[in-house]
């Protein structure tokens, strides 16, 4: 396992390396000019001169991106040129707040997503599995903006019960938990796509498991139902549930870009946005750099999970 | 005329007041609001709606030229405000009365200003005298090219020197004459007095001197001063931000663009706050604070979307006023003179009036904005500003929607008009019977429009314009990207520089141009202008220009925009105003300047209901 741990970690950091100087050329072949882009329409020659200077945007190619490698191994993500703030200090503004956001929409989807599954392979083909499935897939399919409108509408509009937008001074992370109430409609639009994902999953796992000889084995060993289905089934149907979770470490990284809009949660997705649009290239590669980090611990998490999960899964051994 | 980039760019702005009939087949709508009644309330909060984006970013009033973030200003102005202040109820005028300035006095063929300064003092109780503005001066002085609100030529780049006969008095020596009312609207309203007891050093423990009195001592209290005004981790706490002038300060500052100001109980001005708490708060997007509006519970004030006028009726239902103010500016579309194919056809006056003929500023009005714009009859808004507005421009401008008119044109120049097609050149040369020099037989009549993306109503306007010039066998292709790209991807063309894949573009509309007090056309329609984009040049435009900023003669404005109305150095459009809502116990909003708006809170205040 050990000897896995590290061939994979030895992957992972290729995978960033290459996700870097791909992201740092491709972000350079952009068409236009950086420093009018940043500077606007008050782009003039001695001002885009300055603006190229003071960011060795006048420099060749390979000395910058031997500039960024550098300031990288110091800590440093480079300077926004939009905002003229640290990048890493934008990132660590936003990510803790997208990692509360995405992670309770997360857990949410989970303690719903879950036992339904489950219930619904316990009684496939019928009336409630139909009528749930029905549910999720219609949920699913719709659009989270669609969503997002809809419950604003009825919820903040209408009625006037919660509000429709976070509080602009809501920075950090206590400051989301003081302000509650903001937090409902966005975790509940964002838990409402995945509650699909996990029941179905588990849903279509936990009828494999069902058929299972041990599972007849247990049954007839006098085992009661309950326990059959938290001991036996719950956990041999969370396998595809791991999977999924290690895939959605980057979008937690990434941010929610529609459900932020809509309701003024300014996290890692609109920063990335907004970033592109401004060609602040500094925003993008560091963005990028975390995603990709993303990437490979959550795969590296889930396959570690799925081990402890199944005794029968071992790395490492040929 | 000198760009008020800060406010311009940044509020779109309000008024009431002054209802305007724009000739040309519109009325515009300005104003609205409604009359607060009841019994004034001291103290309370207000919390105002900012725009996605407005995201101020340094607290230095004096910003680097590499950083143009136009919200900057909407944060540093109620602490450390201008020397001359702009906005007197709706008149966009100077009010001497706000003003640091108690006299201004010019002499020597308007070549030397005599500045007295109030005694007003700073929050800690220091006299506000004249060593402040040279501490300005010489601050700037050694670093205007690294200043953003630099107009080249002008202040302080146009001073032979600066004298302080004694405590409160300024005298400023020009290198030249200037139009007094061109050079205290759009010059002396850009420059703040800073604090020099409290500013002028070179590290945090560092002491106060004399350091901006050499240049390399400025050098390092520039230096200095911008790289704390930009430390936004230490905005309400470095004690160098604390020393303000203004009515506000700083209590609050987030860097997701929440900033609380709170009174300042020492402001030596007529209009000390009201209010206890002015909250400004950022939203990601017009709906998110469309929602909030619709929700009626935490915003006091904030601007309405054009394509949310559908929504007024709702929110006065929730307890909100609704006005409307003009924008500070004009909108146009910049023809690209230097085009490799289609920059000789637009360097043919006669071309540039097929355009506006064709363009239906009226129905762009009613229909796109609501009725809520400037109508756009020539340089100069009619809407804000009458004094500016040439008989003219108020009549309609020269260039009323005439389809008939440009059909006749483009005939009398050798085209074949082909409506609903696209028009070809049958004669070319240079006669008064031709298409022009440099436009070739069988050239066709088409031009890319290239805008910015993001607005539904700029997405109706255009395909309005793309329908209108259709007429007459004028072909649009319209093509919307970010603005950024936009920026990005294209550059100022003139004679003589336009090469490159930066000058292809054609027609493009930015949006529109920000204006200062006095409108005029410098920077934007002289030779080699700054903001001269499409590389507009004419001896007799550059004339009439230099008269409003040099000269002093009345006319000397009227002529001018009279001429580049008729001269079409871009093609004029309708522009937006703002609509503000607010909640309806909140007096002193409205009237309100283009130029103060939602930045005087010191004004506002709630009122109880009148039992």
């Amino acid at each position: 396992m050990t000897g896995y741990l590290i061939r994979r970690a030895g992957q992972s950091v290729a995978v960033v390396i290459g996700v870097m100087i791909l992201t740092f050329i491709l972000l350079h072949l952009e068409p236009g000019s950086v420093a009018r882009s940043v500077l606007g329409l008050k782009a003039t020659p001695a001002r885009v001169a300055i603006f190229d200077s003071l960011y060795g945007l006048n420099k060749p190619l390979y000395q910058q991106f031997a500039i960024y490698v550098k300031q990288l191994f110091q800590g440093n993500l480079g300077i926004s040129y939009q905002l003229q703030q640290p990048v890493s200090t934008l990132i660590a503004q936003r990510l803790p707040r997208d990692a509360i956001l995405l992670g309770l929409s997360t857990l949410l989807a989970l303690v719903i997503g879950v036992p339904t599954g489950i219930y619904q392979a316990v009684r496939h083909n019928r009336l409630a599995d139909d009528l749930l499935a029905g549910t999720w897939f219609t949920l699913y399919s719709a659009p989270d903006f669609m969503e997002a409108l809809l419950l604003i509408a009825l919820v903040c509009v209408q009625f006037h019960i919660l509000p429709p937008a976070f509080p602009g001074g809501v920075t950090s992370v206590t400051g989301l938990f003081a302000d509650w109430q903001a937090l409902v409609l966005p975790v509940a639009v964002l838990a409402i796509n995945s509650v699909a994902g996990f029941s179905q999953y588990v849903r279509s796992t936990a009828l494999q498991v069902l058929a299972e000889d041990y599972i007849r084995v247990a049954r007839s060993k006098g085992m009661s139902e309950r326990l059959v289905l938290t001991r036996h089934v719950l956990r041999n149907s969370l396998l595809p549930v791991i999977t999924i979770l290690g895939l959605s470490l980057p979008d937690i990284v990434a941010g929610a870009v529609i459900v932020e809009s809509i309701f003024n949660f300014p996290g890692m997705g609109l920063l990335f946005w907004q970033s592109a649009l401004a060609h602040d290239f500094p925003v993008m590669l560091g963005g990028t750099l975390i995603i990709g980090v993303a990437t490979v611990v959550g795969n590296l998490a889930a396959d570690v999970a799925y081990s402890a999960l199944d005794p029968r899964i071992r790395y490492g051994s040929a | 005329m000198r760009i008020r980039h800060s406010l311009a760019t940044t509020v779109t702005a309000l008024a009431v007041a002054t209802a305007v009939a724009a000739c040309g087949g519109t009325t515009a709508k300005v104003g609205g609001g409604s009359t607060v009644k009841g019994q004034p309330e001291r103290g309370g909060t207000v919390t105002v709606a900012e725009p996605s984006g407005a995201s101020p970013n340094d607290i230095f009033p004096l910003p680097a030229a590499t950083n143009t973030n136009g919200y900057n200003v909407n944060l540093t102005l109620g602490e450390w405000p201008f020397l001359v202040y702009v906005g007197d109820g709706a008149k966009s005028v100077v009010n001497p009365q706000e003003s640091l300035y108690s006299s201004m006095t010019w002499s020597d063929n308007d070549s030397v200003i005599t500045i007295v300064l109030k005694p007003w003092k700073w929050s800690d109780g220091v006299p506000i005298t004249a060593r402040d503005f040279t501490f300005v001066y010489n601050l700037l002085k050694a670093n205007y090219n690294d200043w953003d609100d630099y107009d080249p030529g002008l202040f302080p780049a146009d001073v032979t020197k600066v004298t302080t006969p004694n405590v409160h008095t300024v005298v400023i020596d020009l290198k030249r004459s200037y139009n007094p009312a061109f050079y205290t609207d759009d010059v002396l309203t850009e420059v703040p007095l800073l604090p020099q007891h409290a500013w002028d050093k070179t590290s945090l423990t560092g002491t106060v001197g004399n350091y901006d009195e050499t240049t390399k001592g400025a050098d390092a209290v520039w230096n200095f001063l911008q790289k704390q005004g930009s430390n936004i981790g230490t905005f309400t706490t470095n004690p160098m931000w604390s020393v303000v002038d203004g009515p506000w300060k700083l209590a609050q500052f987030q860097s997701s663009g929440y900033y609380v100001w709170v009174p300042n109980k020492n402001y030596s001005g007529p209009d000390k706050p009201i209010l206890s708490k002015a909250i400004f708060t950022p939203f990601t997007t017009d709906a998110a604070e469309m929602d909030t509006l619709r929700s009626g519970t935490s915003l006091t004030i904030g601007l309405l979307p054009l394509n949310d006028i559908a929504q007024i009726g709702a929110l006065k239902a929730e307890g909100y006023a609704v006005a409307s103010v003009p924008t500070p500016g004009v909108a146009e579309i910049v023809p690209n003179l230097y085009n490799p194919v289609n920059g000789p056809l637009l360097r043919q006056l006669y071309i540039r009036q097929v355009l506006e003929y064709l363009i239906d500023r009226g129905q762009i009005t009613s229909d796109a904005f609501h009725g809520y714009a400037d109508p756009g009859n020539g340089p100069v808004p009619v809407t804000y500003g009458q004094q500016w507005a040439s008989p003219l421009e108020k009549a309609g401008g020269p260039y009323p929607y005439a389809p008939a008119k440009a059909e006749a044109l483009l005939k009398a120049h050798g085209w074949n008009v082909t409506p609903n097609g696209t028009d070809t050149c049958q004669q070319p040369g240079t006669g008064a019977a031709n298409c022009g020099a440099g436009v070739a037989a069988g050239q066709k009549l088409q031009f890319q429009l290239l805008y910015a993306s993001g607005s539904a109503y700029f997405d109706q306007m255009n395909a309005a314009i793309q329908t209108s010039e259709a007429q007459a066998g004028v072909h649009i292709t319209l093509k919307a990207e970010p603005f950024n790209t936009l920026v990005a991807t294209t550059a100022t063309c003139n004679a003589a520089s336009h090469s490159g894949s930066v000058c292809n573009w054609q027609l493009q509309q930015f949006g529109y141009q920000p204006y200062s007090v006095d409108p005029n056309g410098s920077g934007i329609f002289n030779t080699n202008a700054v903001n001269n984009y499409g590389g507009y040049s004419s001896p007799q435009m550059d004339q009439l220009i230099n008269e409003t900023e040099y000269g002093s003669s009345p006319s000397a404005f009227f002529a001018y925009e009279n001429y580049a109305a008729e001269q079409l150095p871009w093609l004029w459009l309708p522009n937006p105003s703002g609509v503000i809502v607010y909640k309806n116990n909140l007096a002193g909003v409205v009237p309100s300047s283009p130029f103060d708006f939602v930045l005087n809170p010191e004004v506002w205040y709630y009122v109880k209901p009148a039992s």
